[in-house]
């Protein structure tokens, strides 16, 4: 049978599937898709970085009865401001992502929109960390020599506080991103292929 | 648009069409309870462009675009993203005898086009859809020139499938 003789076929052929479906019952679920996925990821990530500096204010008043000193550390507020940046990024990005829900563009442009998304964003995202990381170890190291800044981080031996940011960093470059492309990687290479197809 | 409004004429449009979308499902999952899991994932998609949806292209245009695009890109439940194309998860095909010989054939082509790639699924629903080559280009983005040959690649490779099944 050819796909010509197909078509006539298809036209008359009524699946003995089709029920009374419930379709503003169905629009109550949660998405499944890639998009969604995304989306709950920034969440998670927006919430973190809220969530995460008052942790540290409520654990130093529980454990200290005070968070006076914790608010007036500088490093604190250095860790506060990377938050903000990375809570300003997770943000944009979150936008970003839902401006792409509904995939009502055509089939190729959707994709390509997919890919950058999933592709370029996720470099970018990537690279932000690293730096902020970088600006992170350099406040714990050099404050500290600001006059009237606590200095107990010196008191420990060089070489284990280079171990410690060397093992930050490679968690941060190497684990992070692994876990990054092993979450996205495959779907990117899967979306590469299919605008392939399309040429 | 009043949200009750726009439910009621949203649930009319998805009836009018409900048998479509049945058919991608058809076409893009393997199972009963992946057609199901799809159909469901494209109505919430769909709901959610139809805000954004304010008649600067067809309607059947406008449905076509984010059920495919749905339907190309996946699910994604406990991490993994279900594709809607991978060979090994297809089911091994038992043709029944209904006594038949057009239903068997029909069986064997619908068979043979889910061994195809997502791009070429979409290609032959339109086409099945009596799409012209001006309609799959505003769908699917791709220019009438190639689709043109693809289809030709497409009729030709569905031949061999049918032959080997």
């Amino acid at each position: 049978m050819e796909l010509d003789d197909l078509k006539k076929t298809w036209k008359e052929n009524t699946s003995n599937k089709i029920t009374n479906t419930d379709i503003m019952e169905l629009i109550q679920h949660k998405s499944y898709g890639p998009i969604a996925a995304l989306k709950k990821a920034y969440r998670k990530q927006i919430i973190n970085l809220v969530r995460v500096p008052l942790l540290l204010l409520l654990l130093s008043f529980i454990i200290k009865g005070d968070a006076s000193k914790l608010l007036g550390s500088v490093l604190f507020w250095t860790f506060v401001a990377m938050c903000i940046v990375a809570l300003a990024n997770a943000s944009y990005n979150y936008r970003i992502v839902s401006k792409m829900e509904g995939m009502n563009a055509r089939v190729k442009d959707n994709l390509e929109q997919q890919i950058n998304l999933l592709d370029t964003r996720l470099n970018k995202m990537i690279t932000i960390e690293k730096w902020l990381m970088l600006i992170f170890i350099s406040a714990v190291e050099f404050i500290p020599y600001f006059p009237g800044m606590p200095d107990g981080i010196h008191s420990v031996n060089p070489m284990i506080r280079l171990g410690i940011y060397g093992l930050m960093l490679i968690y941060q470059y190497y684990i992070h991103k692994w876990i990054l492309e092993k979450r996205y990687g495959d779907h990117i290479d899967y979306l590469k292929r299919l605008i392939k197809e399309m040429q | 648009m009043i949200k009750a409004e726009a439910e009621k004429q949203f649930e009319a449009y998805i009836k009018q069409n409900e048998l479509l979308l049945h058919k991608i499902c058809r076409i893009y999952a393997f199972t009963d309870t992946d057609r199901q899991d799809l159909f469901q994932e494209i109505v919430i998609q769909l709901w959610k462009a139809f805000p954004r949806f304010k008649g600067e292209s067809k309607f059947s245009t406008w449905l076509y675009r984010v059920a495919i695009n749905t339907a190309i890109t996946g699910l994604r439940k406990k991490k993994d993203f279900i594709v809607s194309y991978e060979p090994a998860r297809l089911p091994v095909q038992s043709v029944h005898e209904t006594g038949s010989i057009e239903e068997e054939q029909w069986q064997q082509l619908l068979y043979a086009i889910e061994q195809l790639n997502p791009v070429e699924k979409s290609i032959v629903l339109l086409y099945l859809e009596d799409k012209s080559y001006e309609e799959m280009e505003d769908i699917l983005g791709i220019s009438q020139g190639t689709l043109r040959v693809k289809m030709m690649r497409i009729k030709e490779k569905l031949r061999q499938l049918s032959k080997n099944n």
